[in-house]
């Protein structure tokens, strides 16, 4: 078994394979994240990195071993039990930005409260003051359309900090930025880590960008190999 | 479910809004069409029986005089008896019964076309009274006559002349232009029906070919129980003659030979085509529509919303599409409905409901009841269209929306 695994983790694995038909993706890996912490998963492309982070985070559930967030034992959880404890405890950053198209940046940041029986001058202060932490307040009634590459991340991070999350997860969140960009984008990563104390488990191909990072796990055919 | 999402979700997307709304709107617009027409059709055949206040008409067919000479009945409406006419009154769905008795006349000069009518029965060739153009309509207890307008132009009839039929003479009291007032039960000279009943059982002509007490007639209009109208038809054939001649707005209807006029169940056919064809509609519409949004849904769940959170939102952008639809077809169906209200339509009256015997000139001339086609859409119809497609709309959501709710976040958003 590939162990990296803290005692008091917000956040582990053990034990987790993934197969997808005769193809195993993620071999018996175990991981774990504090509370707090920024952690990089570091690793060629097509190592499993990207499937262990949606196995962490409940998008996915693993063919053998066991989830543990907050607490929680999230292999066990049901869809929507799952969904409501995504809502509730972490946030998503995805390489190509995954908004809504058809919805304002302010909307787009207060996507995940709008199953909440809450004011709508409530929900959009909210989304508002976040968008302003990100610098980007006098662009909040635009379109997604409308918007760059590195304004469309921003948005993107304010939308996974709406319910306050224990711990973020990134999946190559500078992947379709330029570097300074890229760069920029990562200064406000660390400045939520370091600020915030917001707990960060992000997936990058560029060894670089982890630098910063409090821990880097290094994966290799679908194993933990440091 | 929100609404300022549902909102922008319309207006932003607007290609797939409109194909939804455009292609689930022409369903309902066939369907109210289709419908309004089989009503307007079967409003049309009713008009020839409503011009004279019945629903249904009773004749019966008998021998051809043996010389066209005096007073005789067409072989199409030979005697019905008082008995029958009375057991007639007395059947469930009647709600009145109107008498006639047409005679043609043949004297030496000139023929006549007589209807001897009920001066104050509502029901029946009464309805002249609307249509009398000069002089006034004939009193009860006097022995008097009017003239077809037209009739009385050809042979230089006046009000206040006096004219002669079998040896009867009858002031003129009035004209009236009969092709104001109805199509069938029409005639040159109009007499109260106790003088044509005397006429009819004073001719030999008359007896011979069908025994005729003064009480007798041979036409009949009735006023009925609309859903009793096809088993009071029957009911009449048995009383009067298996071969009579039995006017209902149905007959009408089959005369027409449109296939709007053919039945009921053809409409119900055509309506039930016009519903799968606007169900497939919207459903292969929305659909592809939804198949489109299989990453943007992966991002709802992946931010936290619930099954039932995507199903709801789902179910009710799909029904506010469909109420759209639902308008928009109806607004369709109203200008189509409004196009075809311009639209003649000929209902021909049946040789054997025609006065004017077939070797007279212009006797063997088909007639017909023209009219504007009567085209509207009821409220229920226009109700219906809107809710079915509200109810297609919501059947539609909620089946997409739990199919597409089930796809897992990750399948949808891992290929960056």
């Amino acid at each position: 078994m590939n162990n990296v695994v803290n005692n008091g983790a917000l956040l582990s694995g053990k034990g987790l394979s993934k197969t997808y038909g005769d193809l195993t993706v993620v071999k018996d890996v175990s991981v774990s994240v504090k509370a707090g912490e920024f952690v990089c998963l570091v690793g060629k492309s097509g190592c499993g990195k990207t499937t262990l982070l949606s196995l962490l985070s409940g998008l996915e559930r693993p063919t053998r071993g066991q989830v543990m967030l907050a607490g929680k034992d999230i292999t066990s959880a049901t869809e929507d039990e799952l969904a409501l404890f995504r809502r509730q405890n972490v946030g998503f950053i995805f390489q190509s930005f995954n908004l809504i198209p058809t919805l304002a940046a302010w909307e787009n940041v207060a996507l995940s409260l709008f199953p909440i029986a809450m004011k709508e001058t409530e929900r959009e202060q909210r989304a508002l003051d976040l968008l302003e932490k990100m610098e980007m307040g006098h662009r909040t009634e635009h379109l997604p359309s409308a918007l760059s590459g590195g304004e469309k991340q921003r948005v993107a991070i304010a939308r996974a900090l709406i319910n306050r999350p224990k711990l973020l997860f990134a999946d190559e969140p500078t992947g379709n930025l330029d570097s300074a960009t890229g760069d920029a984008i990562m200064e406000i990563l660390n400045r939520l880590h370091r600020e915030e104390g917001v707990g960060i488990l992000m997936v990058t191909h560029e060894v670089e960008l982890a630098k910063t990072a409090d821990r880097l796990i290094r994966m290799h055919d679908g194993e933990v190999i440091s | 479910m929100n609404l300022h999402y549902l909102m922008n979700e319309l207006y932003y997307q607007k290609r797939r809004t409109l194909t939804a709304i455009l292609g689930l709107s022409i369903g309902i617009a066939l369907l109210i069409i289709l419908n309004a027409l089989s009503t307007a059709y079967r409003q049309a055949a009713q008009a020839p029986l409503k011009e004279i206040g019945a629903d249904i008409t009773v004749q019966r067919p008998g021998d051809v005089p043996k010389d066209l000479t005096g007073v005789v009945f067409p072989c199409s409406a030979v005697t019905i008896r008082d008995d029958q006419v009375k057991k007639i009154e007395c059947l469930p769905g009647v709600r009145g019964v109107g008498k006639a008795v047409l005679l043609w006349v043949f004297d030496p000069s000139r023929a006549w076309i007589v209807l001897g009518v009920e001066q104050q029965n509502s029901i029946g060739p009464a309805v002249l009274r609307s249509a009398v153009t000069e002089g006034r309509y004939l009193e009860p207890g006097k022995l008097e006559a009017l003239v077809e307008i037209s009739y009385a132009r050809q042979f230089g009839i006046k009000v206040g002349d006096t004219i002669t039929m079998a040896n009867t003479s009858f002031p003129v009291a009035g004209l009236v232009d009969a092709s104001r007032a109805a199509k069938i039960a029409v005639a040159n000279v109009y007499v109260p029906i106790e003088e044509a009943q005397k006429l009819a059982a004073a001719s030999s002509q008359v007896q011979s070919v069908s025994p005729f007490s003064p009480s007798d007639v041979n036409l009949l209009f009735i006023k009925a129980d609309q859903d009793k109208i096809t088993d009071l038809a029957s009911a009449l054939r048995n009383i009067v003659d298996k071969k009579a001649t039995i006017g209902t707005p149905d007959s009408f209807l089959k005369l027409l030979g449109s296939f709007f006029a053919l039945s009921d169940k053809l409409t119900m056919a055509a309506s039930l085509i016009a519903i799968i064809v606007a169900v497939l509609i919207a459903f292969k519409t929305m659909a592809g529509n939804i198949a489109e949004r299989a990453r943007e849904i992966g991002v709802l769940k992946a931010v936290g919303w619930t099954n039932h959170n995507v199903v709801s939102q789902l179910l009710a952008e799909s029904v506010i599409q469909c109420f759209l639809a639902g308008l928009f077809g109806l607004l369709l169906a109203a200008i189509v409905a409004f196009g075809l209200s311009f639209m003649d339509v000929n209902i021909p009256i049946p040789w054997d409901m025609s006065p004017t015997p077939h070797f007279l000139p212009g006797g063997g001339d088909q007639i017909f009841k023209t009219l504007r086609l009567p085209v509207h859409i009821p409220w229920i119809l226009a109700c219906f269209g809107v809710l079915l497609s509200v109810v297609i709309g919501g059947a539609t959501g909620a089946m997409l929306g739990r199919t597409i709710s089930r796809i897992k976040p990750s399948e949808v958003l891992r290929h960056e």
